[in-house]
């Protein structure tokens, strides 16, 4: 009997899940003018996202370079077409591998500590302490951490991609001897500032919002305990990558 | 001074869960006195807090603050009205990220628009009412539970609320730090004004101070008096709380099932 009516509980489970991060996600919207109003706390929000991401951002997005500019150059080589490389490495930079992989280092590294952090505040009663001081956690604590993650996630896929062609750049013509001019002129002949710069940068807005959403809902709703905290942290890399890939597929499907 | 209840507790049902903690609770604070609430660990004391400062919601029941039904405020009424309330967690409650003359300041660079020297003398006169002003560039984490407490208390005055609700404020302190804790509830009663509710296991100090006190135990009050009127009661209830007596009506233990069934699992399973 209960069986049979298993999968029904499951679907009402998700869809109230869901319906839960909605109403938490229109909170955080309402909250966000007025936590503009102290941009203090927004520019302290995005300096600690940025200063814990930076470094692994930066190598992440070397090492993706190199690696991309090998597989590249020996398929290219084939067919006689290694002048395009840079221009082939920075369109999978831009228009995919930089936001996406971005957003999931960015899920790893300050998702899992704005995750932790808020999970700290709640099993601590901080923010009950600050419900009971009128002050509004929505404001204070969620929607400046929700803005920094906006502003953050396509500065840092920035610095990926940027690293990454860097990292092209020594296998193109450190390594295999390519002209540099041809290495520079293909990317300008193959990138559309519009089309491919602009299409990432809006997937890593929301790719930001999604990741720090995911991350600060966690946090917040963990449940009081030390195990509750490391479970919101958990839930939170798990969440957010799904639906960073998920949103990935959707967006793309409409980009092209 | 002490004109009628500040804080009117009408017949409040509430429960976590199925697990009932108040079954039918009245009570009523007076303004500008200080007020005791006691009782057995675990009868609900941090939750009546919890209640009267609208953190938790009645099942059943109301409660009255100011003439104002509490289930009836909107959110911006509520927080106008927690503006005048200063809250001591039984946790202390710190922002970790902050420093101690942060966490002290915060109330103030919320909710007012002084000036930083202004703010810097009202947080180190406070700190130095706690007995702490040397710790102001500490950190939480470097505090111990006791200086944690007197910290969160500084915190929870900095706005010298009209009504002030302390968890425990002497749980973890030293005699001395207890005797200043102490002077300076009372200086804040008698020179405020401030109407102060104590939740607390110390009896016999809090009894020195306070100008009435509730005893609850099972979800609802069982005497209630001037600390005098406590201290000559013969009511069992009153006199095993006061003389800390391990038998007589007030349970010591969670309700839990028979015993025996317990050992030999054939009680309720959970
Ligand atoms: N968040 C919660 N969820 C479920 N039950 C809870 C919760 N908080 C408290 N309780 C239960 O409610 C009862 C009252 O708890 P409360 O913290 O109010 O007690 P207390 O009188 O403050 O005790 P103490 O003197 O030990 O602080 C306890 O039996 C506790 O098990
Ligand atoms: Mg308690």
């Amino acid at each position: 009997m209960t069986r049979l009516f298993e999968p029904v509980r499951i679907t009402l489970d998700f869809l109230q899940a869901i319906g839960q991060r909605a109403v938490f996600f229109l909170a955080t919207l309402w909250a966000s003018p007025r936590a503009l109003l102290r941009p203090g706390i927004v520019v302290e929000q995005v300096f600690f996202v940025g200063s814990v991401s930076v470094i692994l951002i930066g190598v992440g997005g070397l090492f993706v370079g190199l690696v991309l500019a090998l597989q590249f150059y020996t398929a290219l080589a084939r067919f006689g077409a290694t002048s395009s490389l840079g221009g082939l490495v920075a369109l999978a930079l831009l228009r995919e591998l930089g936001p996406v992989l971005t957003a999931l280092l960015f899920a790893g590294r300050a998702g899992t500590s704005l995750a932790s952090e808020l999970g700290l505040m709640r099993a601590t009663r901080q923010i009950d302490a600050m419900e009971v001081m009128a002050v509004d956690p929505m404001r204070r604590i969620v929607a400046p951490r929700f803005m920094a993650g906006i502003v953050s996630m396509p500065l840092l896929a920035g610095i990926f991609s940027a690293m990454g062609i860097l990292g092209a750049y020594l296998v193109g013509v450190k390594m295999m001897g390519l002209d540099p001019g041809v290495f520079w002129s293909s990317m300008r002949h193959e990138v559309s500032f519009r089309s491919d710069f602009v299409d990432g940068m809006i997937k890593s807005v929301i790719f930001g919002a999604a990741c720090t959403l995911v991350a600060v809902y966690e946090g917040f709703h963990a449940r009081p305990s030390a195990e509750g905290v490391g479970q919101a942290t958990t839930r939170s890399v798990v969440i957010s990558s799904m639906v960073i890939l998920a949103l990935d597929f959707i967006l793309t499907s409409f980009m092209y | 001074m002490g004109e009628g209840p500040l804080i009117r507790i009408d017949d409040v049902h509430f429960g976590y869960g199925r697990h009932a903690v108040f079954t039918g609770l009245s009570m009523e604070i007076p303004a500008g006195r200080i007020t005791a609430i006691m009782g057995p660990s675990g009868t609900g004391k941090t939750t009546l807090l919890e209640l009267v400062t609208g953190q938790l919601h009645p099942d059943r029941g109301e409660v009255w603050i100011q003439g104002r039904n509490l289930a009836r405020l909107s959110r911006a009424t509520l927080f106008r009205l927690r503006r005048e309330m200063g809250f001591l967690f039984q946790e202390g409650a710190l922002f970790g990220d902050l420093s101690v003359f942060e966490n002290v300041a915060f109330p103030l660079r919320e909710h007012t628009r002084l000036s930083d020297t202004l703010i810097h003398h009202l947080v180190l006169m406070k700190l130095e009412a706690v007995g702490l002003r040397g710790a102001a560039a500490l950190t939480p984490a470097e505090l111990s539970g006791g200086m944690a407490r007197r910290v969160a208390l500084a915190r929870a005055i900095v706005m010298d609320p009209v009504m002030m609700f302390y968890d425990e404020p002497l749980v973890g302190l030293d005699p001395i730090a207890m005797g200043v804790i102490l002077r300076l509830i009372v200086h804040l009663n008698e020179t405020l004004g401030m109407t102060s509710v104590i939740v607390t296991h110390d009896v016999k100090e809090v009894l020195k101070i306070a100008h009435g006190s509730y005893i609850l135990s099972g979800g609802r009050v069982v005497a209630q008096g001037s600390p005098a009127e406590l201290s000559r009661s013969r009511d069992p209830w009153v006199r095993q709380f006061l003389d800390g007596a391990p038998d007589g009506p007030v349970p010591f233990n969670y309700p839990a099932p028979d015993f025996s069934a317990d050992l030999f699992m054939t009680g309720v399973r959970r």
